[in-house]
């Protein structure tokens, strides 16, 4: 009966929005557009937080500075030994590293060393310690460095300048691969022995101390015996480095909470004005239709097909935009935002994190609220008595 | 076929004053007839037809058309009755000016999913019967008044209603064109239809094809 789709409703629903041409497509576009902004914002918030929860898993458990003066200075190397005696320590490796300023393009780099013998302290430098040449002088560059690189015409090799002066000239041997590119973008991998040389670091000497410890249930324990051994170091965390990270991120996100909330003010906007009231051609269209016998409920489905075609029609042009912004071009300006988080200067691109969830979420704000801003002025005008139309 | 039954119809133009449109109205007209409503403007032609057609319900009073007591149906019936038993000529002709010919004239068959040859058969049937079919594909706004009068009439006519009201038809036609409609009326009383005409227009008084006038003043039967 009459419960099956009417496409003669449909038809007429699609003509309505086409004698309207103007106005549907204003209305399309400014839907569209916020649609857009909204699922860009959901985007980056979750791709960065999936790149920062990944970051922060593959910190250190516990990491020994030295502090002097109030600053992180080198550590000497032989504090590993005591560390090592403690219960419950699994490991403990001596960090060389440092930022190397790179002047041509204002950035900084993170220059770590490893060793080839040694256990890796992360899982993604095992992989790197089977690619790097030790015996040379070679390196491997983050998919950041690459770029900046690249721009500046170091394609096979680059000179450090080291702190008396004079140059080191290091190949560049291939390309780090960490599990996020948060992590690897900016860092520079070699020997040990390369990075000692370039910031003038001695043997007897590291930048910190990372400690593996077996139970994690014994972290801050241990922390506190390294912090007691040794009261002019600082010993951080894994956890506290997630307060430091999640503080950031909060900072940042409360930036895109701004956004998102004038996005959404500006949807509802559009709602308001579209249920706050139908033109009197619109209300005379509804008059006739009922005056020639249309029930109300036709009137409301031909409004409904009205609503459904113009907003998952802006859905579904706005989600593909946005994907394509944020994955594809690496979302311009709105990326800045959170770029310069941790010491990351270079860019970056996006982990490709797309959750149902997250589209389901952005169809119920969008689709149902603006079928329901087109209903009901019309709910409201069809029920009138219909004899207005005479007069 | 119409019986009108005590009929009053108020209208509240605010809270402490209200029109009384219609006072006290008895009135019957059996199938087939041919009546005109005459009176002056305000008089309160255009509230009858409205209650017959069930665009609006009596204040007290009753009124049934067809045997359905339609000053007690719930809007939804309201409609299907309208569709079903009543064709309505407009003042206006409230045609929707956007919309083509045939897409004005079919209107009233898109709630109810016929398939396609049953609409062009019932579109076909008025189209020519009221000699608009070499203008079924143009848009209504760019009809001359009296070409739309005549889709007016024959969308009324697209379900083969019982009854056609005309309220005021020959307002915006020269005399021409007036007489024309007086022949479609002949026309429409030949296939047994019921109608019912309100005009002050005294072209209509004393013609051959009309059974009955009925003179309103004041919401009153004279
Ligand atoms: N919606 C309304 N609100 C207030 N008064 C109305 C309304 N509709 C009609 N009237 C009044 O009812 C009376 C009858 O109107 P109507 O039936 O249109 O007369 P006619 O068609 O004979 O010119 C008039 O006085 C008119 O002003
Ligand atoms: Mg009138």
């Amino acid at each position: 009966m009459r419960s099956r789709i009417n496409f003669y409703i449909v038809e007429y629903a699609i003509n309505s929005l086409l004698r309207q041409k103007y106005k549907t497509v204003f209305v399309a576009l400014v839907l569209t557009l916020l649609i857009f902004l909204l699922s860009s914002i959901f985007f980056i918030t979750s791709s960065i937080k999936y790149e920062l929860h990944a970051t922060v898993e593959a910190l250190p458990e516990i990491t020994v500075q030295k502090i002097k003066a109030g600053r992180h200075d080198e550590i000497d190397v032989a504090l590993m030994d005591a560390i090592l005696e403690l219960h419950g320590v699994e490991s403990a490796v001596a960090r060389v590293w440092g930022y190397y300023y790179f002047e041509n393009a204002g950035v900084n780099f993170t220059l770590m060393g490893i060793d080839e013998y040694e256990e890796q302290y992360k899982k993604s430098f095992v992989d790197a310690a089977t690619k790097l040449d030790f015996t040379g002088t070679s390196m491997l560059v983050g998919e950041g460095v690459k770029r900046v690189m690249d721009a500046n015409y170091y394609k096979e090799y680059f000179n450090f300048i080291k702190p008396d002066g004079s140059l080191k000239r290091v190949d560049i041997g291939g390309v780090f691969k960490a599990q996020t590119e948060l992590e690897s973008n900016d860092i520079i991998l070699m020997s040990k022995e390369g990075v000692r040389e370039i910031f003038d670091i001695k043997q007897s000497k590291a930048t910190d101390i990372v400690v593996r410890v077996a139970n994690f249930n014994e972290v801050a324990t241990i922390a506190s015996k390294i912090k007691l051994l040794y009261p002019d170091t600082r010993v951080i965390t894994k956890d506290d480095l997630k307060i430091s990270y999640q503080n950031i991120f909060d900072y940042k996100s409360g930036i895109f909470l701004a956004l998102f909330t004038t996005a959404l003010f500006a949807f509802f906007i559009i709602i308001y004005d579209r249920a706050s009231g139908l033109s009197s051609e619109q209300k005379r269209e509804i008059g006739i239709l009922k005056a020639i016998g249309w029930r109300v409920d036709d009137v409301l489905r031909e409004k409904f097909y009205e609503g459904f075609i113009v907003s998952l029609f802006a859905y579904l042009v706005g989600i593909s935009l946005a994907l394509a912004f944020v994955y594809i071009f690496h979302a311009p300006l709105l990326r800045e935002i959170f770029s310069g988080y941790s010491q990351l200067k270079t860019s970056f691109a996006l982990p490709f994190v797309l959750d149902v969830q997250t589209l389901a979420l952005l169809f119920f704000l969008t689709v149902p609220l603006y079928i329901a801003a087109i209903i009901i002025p019309s709910w409201r005008s069809a029920t009138l008595e219909a004899d207005e139309v005479i007069r | 076929m119409i019986r009108l039954i005590d009929v009053v119809k108020k209208y509240e133009v605010n809270q402490n004053e209200s029109v009384i449109a219609l006072d006290n109205i008895n009135l019957e007209i059996k199938k087939g007839e041919v009546v005109v409503l005459r009176g002056s403007s305000g008089s309160g032609k255009s509230t009858i037809l409205s209650l017959v057609a069930a665009l609006s319900k009596p204040t007290s009073g009753e009124v049934v058309v067809a045997d359905e007591r339609i000053s007690k149906l719930p809007d939804s019936f309201a409609s299907d009755f309208r569709r079903n038993t009543i064709g309505f000529v407009f003042q206006k002709y409230n045609l929707i000016p956007t919309l083509s010919v045939e897409e004005n004239i079919i209107l009233p068959l898109v709630p109810i999913n016929l398939d396609a040859k049953e609409i062009k058969a019932k579109l076909e049937r008025v189209l020519g019967m009221f000699h608009i079919a070499h203008k079924a594909k143009q848009l209504v706004k760019n009809l001359s008044g009296g070409e739309q009068q005549r889709v007016a009439i024959a969308r009324a006519n697209i379900n083969n209603p019982q009854i056609i009201l005309a309220d005021e038809p020959t307002a915006n036609l020269d005399s021409k064109l007036s007489l024309s409609f007086v022949e479609i009326v002949g026309e429409l009383k030949a296939e047994g239809k019921t109608i019912v005409i309100a005009t002050h227009d005294p072209l209509f008084f004393g013609l051959d094809v009309v059974d009955r006038e009925i003179e309103i003043s004041q919401g009153k039967i004279l």
